[in-house]
């Protein structure tokens, strides 16, 4: 059986990597989301990711946020986006990690699980 | 405890509306009012609160060879963050049906209707607005000139005991 490689990215600042453990999908971002239009570069990234969960039969992606330490409003319309995405067709589930002590990620990761409550999961930091 | 000399002090920043200039801006207001209100979360809700405006002011801003200005200062127990840029005609009137929508309602229900609009559409996010009215639960005002903008963030902030 072929393992997928699952794409890591660095760009304008941000880091996303991801690895596969069984049936779950870790994926963790790093550094900050801050460039004009980061969609060009996240949207693109989701989407390839959503694909390759679907196509793997990866039952959970567990997001790690706890190491970015801003993400601007464009930055979260990306998560908006492949959230939405995942909604419209839900295979697998989301569970977000994140540092409640930083101030963006302790009031917006409640508001991203708000968007689909039957996907998106906000793990006990 | 907090330092109320640094508080009364006036911030006023002149810039060309360059993007990378935003981050810089945003790691200098939050040690700024970190220092100030020893309030980490306060200091943090107020640099997004920056950094979203300047982003708002660069993308709108309707002459590349502008500059734009960040001021704030403070009146009572209250913290003022203005920025003004130029903004033409048909941005000034998308900027106020904007504030009529943001100041609607809940911001967290409208920050979430927001997001599901934006989602469906490609373009630019427009979260920035009701994102600081929801982040850091400040009150947002807009004046218009002539080819102008300034857009106010005003945040409470509690006296020291």
């Amino acid at each position: 059986m072929t393992e997928t490689h699952f794409a890591s990215i660095e760009s304008d600042g941000v880091k996303v990597s991801a690895a596969r453990d069984g049936s779950r999908l870790d994926v963790r971002m790093s550094g900050t989301v801050e460039a004009r239009d980061p969609g060009v570069v996240l949207d693109a990234y989701w989407i390839g990711l959503d694909q390759a969960v679907r196509r793997e039969g990866v039952r959970e992606v567990a997001l790690d946020l706890a190491a970015l330490d801003y993400m601007n409003s464009s930055g979260l319309l990306t998560l908006v986006r492949w959230i939405t995405r995942v909604k419209s067709d839900p295979q697998y589930q989301i569970t977000i990690r994140h540092d409640p002590n930083l101030t963006w990620q302790k009031t917006n990761v409640p508001v991203l699980a708000k968007l689909a409550p039957a996907v998106v999961r906000v793990a006990t930091p | 405890m907090r330092d109320a000399a640094l508080l009364d002090n006036y911030l006023e920043l002149r810039l060309e509306p360059r993007w990378p200039y935003i981050a810089c801006v945003r790691k200098f207001i939050a040690g700024f009012f970190l220092i100030g209100l020893s309030d980490k979360e306060r200091a943090e809700q107020i640099s997004m609160a920056a950094s979203e405006l300047l982003e708002n002011a660069i993308k709108y801003a309707s002459e590349d060879d502008t500059r734009l200005r960040l001021e704030i200062k403070r009146r009572g127990n209250e913290i003022i963050m203005k920025v003004e840029n130029p903004a033409d005609p048909p941005q000034i009137n998308i900027l106020r049906r904007e504030f009529a929508l943001i100041n609607a309602g809940d911001p967290e229900e409208i920050y979430l209707r927001r997001m599901e609009e934006a989602a469906k559409i490609g373009g630019q996010s427009r979260l920035g607005l009701i994102r600081i009215r929801f982040e850091a639960g400040a009150r947002l005002e807009l004046i218009t000139r002539e080819r102008e903008v300034e857009i106010s963030a005003i945040f409470a902030i509690e006296e020291a005991p």
